[in-house]
């Protein structure tokens, strides 16, 4: 008996302890580490033909893939990733910028880039993405003698989204289902994942759940 | 003293061969009393004729005797059983092989055939195995950079091949046929004679082989069928007591079957040499070499027979060269030199033919200012059409400690050219996606030309920094060594360290329309290797030896430590693929150098069988082969490291009749395969493909 009466004592201190966070600061919805997986980006031409196919929009409100031609913050084709926020850059079936995107290249694990404040945020423009595109240039490394594409670790993409709200970007792999050793002969790639911090909370700029 | 004793041999040696005889022709003593010491006689460290344990610098000599007795037809074989000499595969499926020493890579080695340099590489590495060692008489290996004698190139070090000279007045020759797994059919004959004034040598070599396949899964194969034949014939004169004549002219065939597709290799090399000795004490030679080189590649569809691919390269050397040595006293010499070398080359991924222009002079002063303590001190200086000239000085010295203990030193520069490919490249590679490379030199019109075809999305470098002059890559070796001999045991202790800068590197010019990039070639990385070496030899009887050679490396990239150092290189786990910050320690180091190489070797022989047999065992500890996590460097999460593994080397041979030499043996006995970590899922891709064994039949006559 009095164990148990111990142990509901602790539990309400808790939950008062609980509430009574929640009630020290405006109320904000809770910013989410999530994963995307899988995000199909294909891509028509290269190999010395010219390169097209409509770039797959992303949204991280929703954490999904969208069709919208403005709710968008992310778009990607093969290796190419566009924000929503600039001018389009020139290449083929390219979305048009409606948004105030922007992204800001850090480096670093992940947990340790915490907040956007402070950063200063490139829009995509004519003739250049604002996460560059080229090996070693923006997200990823393409090893000649593997034929491997691979996400620069430690490359942390803090982005502003369509709508001014902040997330931070990891990736992670170019290959469906994210195999730890990609081979570039079997497995699809144009396949993202990535990890990903998005603060729903606008003017809040804290990456961190 | 004892040292004294030492000592005699050796001026005794460099009077009556400096003095009287030419340079670089030590057998010319066979008759002397001396013939043991004489025989351990090198020419590439000074470029003079040295006693091997006398040297201030580290050089390995790999004698005839070796070369016969363990049954190997090709270069690439032979140096692999050497104390820091290492054949490393590139990691490419297919690709070629090349030499490592003291950690550093083929590109910086010079290969030398009688001391004139052969050309012809890909990529930067030259392919050993198309030097025939069956009319060789040693291979000498100097280790450390030996830029001051002979320019661009010798940063790791030199290997010369040196060839056999006649010495019997009647016709002495052989004929030999050696039969190996994987049908590799090797037929060699040499004809040599020397008369009172007149030597003369011929020596012609057949391999072929049906090749062997590292990917058994995977259709073709790795090293695909070929033939090849080489052809040397070689005329020694003597116009009077004081002057005489080198010609020397040896072609190189080989064709690869990849039919319908060709591949084809040609290597021609001309030498004349003119020897004179004005005095008792100066010599003169006048030196003039012509080497060309040739590959032809015809990718055909086989289907349709269309041409996919033609790829020619053709590139040519020619160098007069003089050299003066002059005896000041006993154990003193100055030699002096210059040259001048016409280069040209001619590929199909060049807007046009190229050509360099360069000239060098060299100075050396060999000299022992007190009886036991000797200092060779040289510089060279080279003066080319494309890039800065170099100073390239060195400095070495040996002491005698006691009699049998004696500590070495040196210091010396090496550098490198910047090669054809990194000045005149002018490539896009359609197939490939449209990704465009330009040599330096080119650089600055190949982008205006894709600006004016409006292929350049933007520029990434600054418009006044294209076309700026690439510096050579140079580097400073220094090794400090001790050499321990007494009785049946030497031991020799390096200490080495190497530092390399202005490494060429590529970087991105522009960024292209169609999403690829534009490359040119900087000035950028910088690197070292340091370890030892350690080589014993125990010989209880001059009928048996055992011997032992070790080297520890390491290697890293130093822009690659100081970012490690800030914190700025991150690798991913590949399981969790979870960002990890790295540690120095996770860094492994430069991609293809093993930690740990060590090689154990005995030979045998039994004169009352006229037999002999030898074993033979390296070990090449753990290496990494490339980065996979896209972190720019090998690290611990790289899963692209190849295990330690051990080859073992068998032969055994028998004279019949006098003139019947049988051998038999197995190289790999152990029959290692290893695996290739850059294996695709689910398929096999070795590191080795396993036992060969073989047999010759030798005739001498």
């Amino acid at each position: 008996m009095k164990t148990n009466f111990k142990l509901f004592s602790l539990l309400f201190v808790l939950i008062a302890f609980a509430s009574c966070s929640d009630d020290d600061g405006p109320n904000l919805v809770p910013v989410e580490s999530k994963t995307a997986s899988n995000i199909a980006a294909p891509q028509t031409g290269g190999q010395g033909q010219p390169v097209g196919g409509v770039f797959t929009k992303f949204n991280f409100a929703t954490g999904q893939v969208t069709t919208s031609e403005t709710e968008w913050d992310l778009a990607f084709r093969g290796t190419t990733v566009a924000v929503n926020g600039g001018v389009v850059t020139g290449t083929a079936e390219e979305p048009s910028r409606s948004g105030n995107g922007g992204a800001s290249v850090q480096s670093g694990t992940f947990g340790s880039i915490t907040d956007a404040d402070g950063l200063t945020f490139t829009q995509d423009a004519d003739g250049a993405f604002a996460i560059p595109s080229g090996s070693d240039n923006g997200w990823y490394n393409y090893n000649f003698m593997t034929n491997i594409v691979s996400a620069i670790p430690g490359k942390v993409f803090v982005i502003r989204t369509h709508d001014g709200k902040y997330a931070k970007v990891e990736f992670l792999s170019y290959y469906e289902d994210a195999p730890a050793n990609p081979d570039p002969n079997t497995d699809a790639s144009r396949f993202y994942t990535f990890n990903y911090v998005y603060n729903p909370n606008a003017g809040e700029t804290t990456l961190t759940q | 003293m004892s040292l004294n004793k030492n000592n005699i041999p050796f001026i005794f040696f460099l009077v009556i061969t400096i003095g009287v005889k030419a340079q670089e022709r030590p057998s010319i003593q066979k008759d002397s009393i001396l013939v043991e010491n004489l025989d351990e006689v090198v020419v590439t460290a000074t470029r003079t004729i040295r006693q091997l344990s006398s040297l201030p610098l580290p050089v390995t000599l790999i004698p005839k005797k070796q070369l016969e007795q363990t049954g190997v037809t090709r270069l690439n074989e032979i140096l692999n059983e050497q104390t820091g000499i290492i054949m490393t595969p590139d990691a490419t499926i297919g690709g070629g092989e090349g030499v490592q020493i003291q950690g550093i890579a083929s590109d910086y080695i010079l290969v030398l055939i009688d001391g004139v340099p052969v050309v012809g590489r890909s990529s930067g590495n030259l392919d050993l195995s198309r030097f025939a060692i069956g009319n060789i008489k040693q291979i000498e290996v100097v280790k450390g950079p030996s830029s001051s004698l002979f320019g661009s190139e010798a940063l790791g070090g030199v290997i010369n091949i040196i060839t056999e000279k006649p010495v019997s007045e009647k016709v002495a020759g052989q004929v030999s046929h050696r039969v190996a797994s994987f049908n590799n059919q090797n037929t060699n004959f040499s004809l040599n004679q020397r008369l009172n004034k007149l030597g003369y040598s011929f020596f012609a070599d057949r391999l072929s082989t049906d090749g062997y396949d590292l990917s058994p899964n995977q259709e073709g194969n790795t090293v695909n069928p070929f033939f090849n034949y080489t052809f040397n014939g070689r005329v020694f004169y003597d116009f009077s007591e004081t002057l005489d004549v080198y010609a020397s002219g040896r072609h190189f065939f080989q064709e690869f079957d990849v039919s319908p597709s060709t591949s084809e290799e040609k290597d021609t090399n001309l030498q004349l040499r003119i020897n004179h000795d004005a005095s008792k004490k100066t010599n003169l030679q006048y030196e003039f070499y012509y080497t060309n080189y040739v590959t032809n590649e015809r990718a055909v569809d086989p289907i349709d027979n269309e041409l996919l691919i033609e790829n020619d390269f053709d590139q040519k050397l020619f160098r007069p060269e003089i050299r003066y040595n002059h005896i000041i006293k006993e154990g003193n010499i100055i030699s002096l030199g210059g040259g001048y070398n016409f280069e040209s080359l001619d590929r199909s991924l060049f807007a046009e033919t190229v050509s360099f222009d360069s000239q060098y002079v060299f100075a050396q002063f060999d000299f022992k200012p007190l009886e036991k303590f000797n200092i060779i001190a040289g510089a060279r200086f080279d003066n080319h059409s494309e890039y800065n000239s170099q100073l390239s000085p060195k400095i070495s010295a040996r002491y005698q400690l006691s009699e049998n203990l004696a500590i070495k030193a040196s210091v010396g520069s090496g550098f490198k050219a910047p090669d054809f490919r990194q000045l005149y490249l002018d490539f896009t590679n359609a197939a490939g996606g449209g990704y465009s490379v330009f040599g330096k030199e080119v650089e600055a019109a190949g982008i205006e030309r894709l600006q004016n075809n409006g292929e350049i999305a933007t520029l990434q470098v600054n418009d006044s920094e294209l076309g700026e002059q690439l510096d050579a890559e140079s580097s400073i070796g220094y090794n400090l060594g001790f050499t321990y001999k007494k009785g049946k045991l030497t031991a020799d202790l390096n200490f080495f360290r190497n530092d390399f800068k202005n490494l060429i590197d590529t970087r991105i010019l522009a960024a292209k329309t169609n999403g690829q990039n534009v490359f040119g070639y900087i000035n950028r990385e910088s690197v070292y290797t340091q370890g030892l070496e350690i080589d014993m030899k125990y010989s209880p009887s001059n009928l048996l030896s055992f011997s032992v050679g070790y080297q520890l490396l390491f290697a890293y990239d130093k822009d690659k430590l100081d970012d490690i150092s800030n914190g700025e290189v991150f690798a991913r786990d590949p399981e969790t693929l979870a960002t990890i910050q790295l540690e120095k320690s996770d860094y492994f180091g430069l991609e293809n150098r093993s930690r740990h190489t060590l090689n154990f070797k005995t030979f045998y022989e039994i004169p009352r069988w006229k037999a002999n047999a030898n074993l033979r065992i390296t070990y090449r500890g753990r290496f990494g082969l490339t980065d996979r996590n896209g972190n720019g460097l090998l690290d611990d999460f790289d899963n692209s490291f190849v295990d330690g593994y051990a080859l073992v080397n068998l032969a055994i041979g028998k004279t019949f009749l006098k003139h019947y030499q049988l051998q038999l043996g197995a190289n790999n006995l152990l029959n290692f395969k290893g695996s290739n970590p850059l294996a695709a899922q689910d398929s096999q891709l070795l590191i080795n493909p396993g036992i060969q064994l073989f047999t010759k039949l030798n005739i001498q006559f």
